[in-house]
């Protein structure tokens, strides 16, 4: 059962029918899935999500597909995580963090957005999928398209991670490097877009292909206990998960589902590629694109598709857009492993550099609530940290070596362990 | 003021086919009031409600992007190319197309390789003839705005004549 009534374009608000289509033919402005919310509100209850299997899924009547999933049924719901040891080291008293790292099957918030582009793209009929990536939208689509029995073709900048690369090809995809920045692929994948009547996830289909992060928001509000965190920190490429996880709380309060969202939502870019930060901290409305330069490569779009909306997101709730340097984003990848043990990409490094920021500008008050979105997996992007960790002591197999160079200090071998027999 | 502006394909219908326009004006928000007063029907294609130009409609001046200008202030000189450009998601403004015509005098020079010799610019011919009296070279551009706006500053100066190609990516 459909819970969709057609598209509207975001600008000029003309409608149109349920196509692959993503650009309003009148004014040039994109294009977004309209729902049924009265329909919605009468059918959906907190219990009727509780009831359902754990993923993304127990959603559906808000995401923009007819039938039942037929690509990534087992995608989503995935760790919300009260957290001690990173609250302890940034001061702060209630964080959470939202561990989309270990996202199935690809290990990043991509895995949301392919399932829905690729179950619709099932449901127009198409045979052959395709996207225009930085890395992890490649590994998604390359593991889900092989799974859903689609065709794939998947462009990327030739200098990407060799995790990334591996974890694309692995699926039996066709993965076609392009010597240029991400903007010149997805340029490129425009022109392709228009000439080969394929499914681009993030351009024809890019209209329910996005729908699919806004389960990313409703997952932290049920994980919550039904509460929104007043503080919410999202990294920033394209610009449109930070606009769907508003919506996503935004739909919950509507359809009566949340009681209020007091939630102030923040951007974070590094510093070698912010032009979302920039334009906020410039107080325009408008993006100046950029060469992205940064090793947080998932990140790195000087031309942000959807910078205007994440920039008007940002500024309706009353959050705030920061950058953190590259060193800061190592840091950031360190401080979240040895206080969580979780090992983020670099993208995350950035989200938790950011969050560290605003925590010591003052701009996030300590006393309240912050959930920072770690989005990807950092065995993705191993040469980030690649000299940045230690090396192992490497030891002959003999108990005096290990005393030698390898023991911990006495008070450190001290702990007494009580054996019950 | 003499201006060229150019059409994107979606909006052409509009102008009976005209891809190239010769309007009129000292600012980029005259031309486009004598644009959208000779061709009534492109107003509210590039104007919303407001008056405003459509968020997702780029207007550049010689491949200038007028916001970081002086938007609809931003003053035209005779022989300028205009440029409408729908903003699809996520276009990149750093690769550029320009036809280049050499004067027989210059047939013989190596004008390309000066281009990627003293400017921090990558070249590559698309398209090309050239014949003992006159050559053209269509060809792809990719580096700083800076640089490149050198290189045609140089260009100028030697006697080749330089005409960007649309960068309209929903022929």
């Amino acid at each position: 059962m459909s819970y969709t009534a057609g598209l509207r374009c975001r600008e000029c608000k003309r409608e149109y029918s349920i196509n692959p289509i993503h650009v309003c033919e009148f004014c040039f402005g994109p294009l977004e899935v309209v729902y049924d919310y009265e329909k919605i509100r009468k059918s959906l209850t907190r219990e009727k999500i509780e009831g359902r299997p754990k993923s993304m899924w127990r959603y559906r009547e808000l995401l923009p597909i007819d039938g039942d999933p037929t690509v990534g049924k087992n995608v989503g719901f995935t760790p919300l995580i009260k957290s001690e040891g990173l609250a302890r080291a940034l001061g702060v008293k209630d964080l959470y963090l939202k561990n989309d790292a270990v996202n199935h099957p690809t290990l990043s918030f991509k895995d949301r957005v392919v399932s829905v582009a690729l179950s619709k793209a099932g449901e127009f009929g198409f045979k052959i999928v395709a996207c225009a990536s930085t890395g992890n939208l490649a590994n998604s689509v390359a593991a889900l398209a092989a799974a859903g029995g689609f065709k794939s073709y998947i462009f990327v900048p030739y200098d990407l991670e060799q995790g990334k690369i591996l974890g694309t090809l692995i699926y039996g995809t066709h993965l076609i490097g392009i010597r240029g920045s991400y903007d010149e692929v997805n340029r490129l994948c425009s022109e392709i877009a228009e000439n080969y009547g394929w499914a681009f996830v993030n351009i024809n289909i890019r209209p329910f292909y996005a729908e699919g992060s806004k389960t990313f928001g409703f997952e932290i509000a049920e994980q919550m206990g039904w509460k929104v965190p007043q503080h919410v920190i999202v990294p920033m490429a394209g610009g449109s998960l930070i606009t769907k996880i508003w919506k996503g709380f935004k739909e919950l309060e509507s359809i009566g589902l949340l009681d209020g969202v007091p939630t102030k939502i923040y951007g974070a870019q590094a510093s070698g590629s912010n032009p979302i930060v920039a334009a906020f901290k410039a107080g325009v409305d408008w993006i100046k694109p950029q060469k992205p330069q940064t090793i947080a490569k998932s990140l790195a779009i000087g031309n942000p598709a959807d910078g205007y909306y994440a920039l008007k997101t940002i500024r309706e709730s009353g959050g705030w857009a920061e950058d953190v340097t590259d060193e800061e984003v190592i840091e950031g990848m360190k401080l979240l492993a040895q206080t969580e043990g979780i090992f983020t990409e670099t993208a995350g490094g950035v989200t938790v550099g950011v969050t560290k920021k605003l925590i010591e500008q003052g701009i996030i008050p300590r006393d309240e609530s912050i959930l920072i979105s770690v989005t990807g997996n950092g065995l993705k992007t191993q040469e980030a940290i690649q000299d940045r960790v230690g090396h192992p002591l490497i030891i002959e197999a003999r108990l005096s070596d290990f005393e030698k160079i390898g023991a911990p200090k006495q008070t450190e071998r001290e702990t007494e362990i009580q054996i019950t027999l | 003021m003499e201006v060229h502006v150019r059409i994107p394909t979606p909006l052409k219908k509009l102008t009976g086919e005209q891809d190239v326009i010769r309007a009129r004006g000292k600012t980029v928000g005259e031309v486009l009031q004598w644009l959208t007063e000779t061709y009534p029907g492109l107003k509210e294609r590039l104007r919303d409600e407001q008056g405003d130009v459509r968020r997702f409609i780029n207007i550049y001046v010689n491949d200038e992007d007028i916001r970081f200008s002086q938007n609809l202030e931003t003053p035209v000189k005779e022989g300028d190319q205009v440029s409408i450009i729908p903003a699809i998601a996520g276009g990149s403004p750093f690769k550029r197309r320009v036809t280049l015509t050499f004067p027989p005098k210059l047939i013989k020079e190596p004008v390309i390789y000066n281009i990627g010799h003293r400017f921090q610019l990558v070249t590559n011919i698309r398209s090309a003839n050239v014949s003992e009296n006159v050559g053209w070279v269509t060809l792809e551009i990719d580096g700083e705005e800076t640089e490149y706006s050198k290189a045609i500053h140089y260009l100028d100066e030697i006697g080749v004549s330089v005409e960007p190609i649309e960068r309209n990516i929903i022929e």
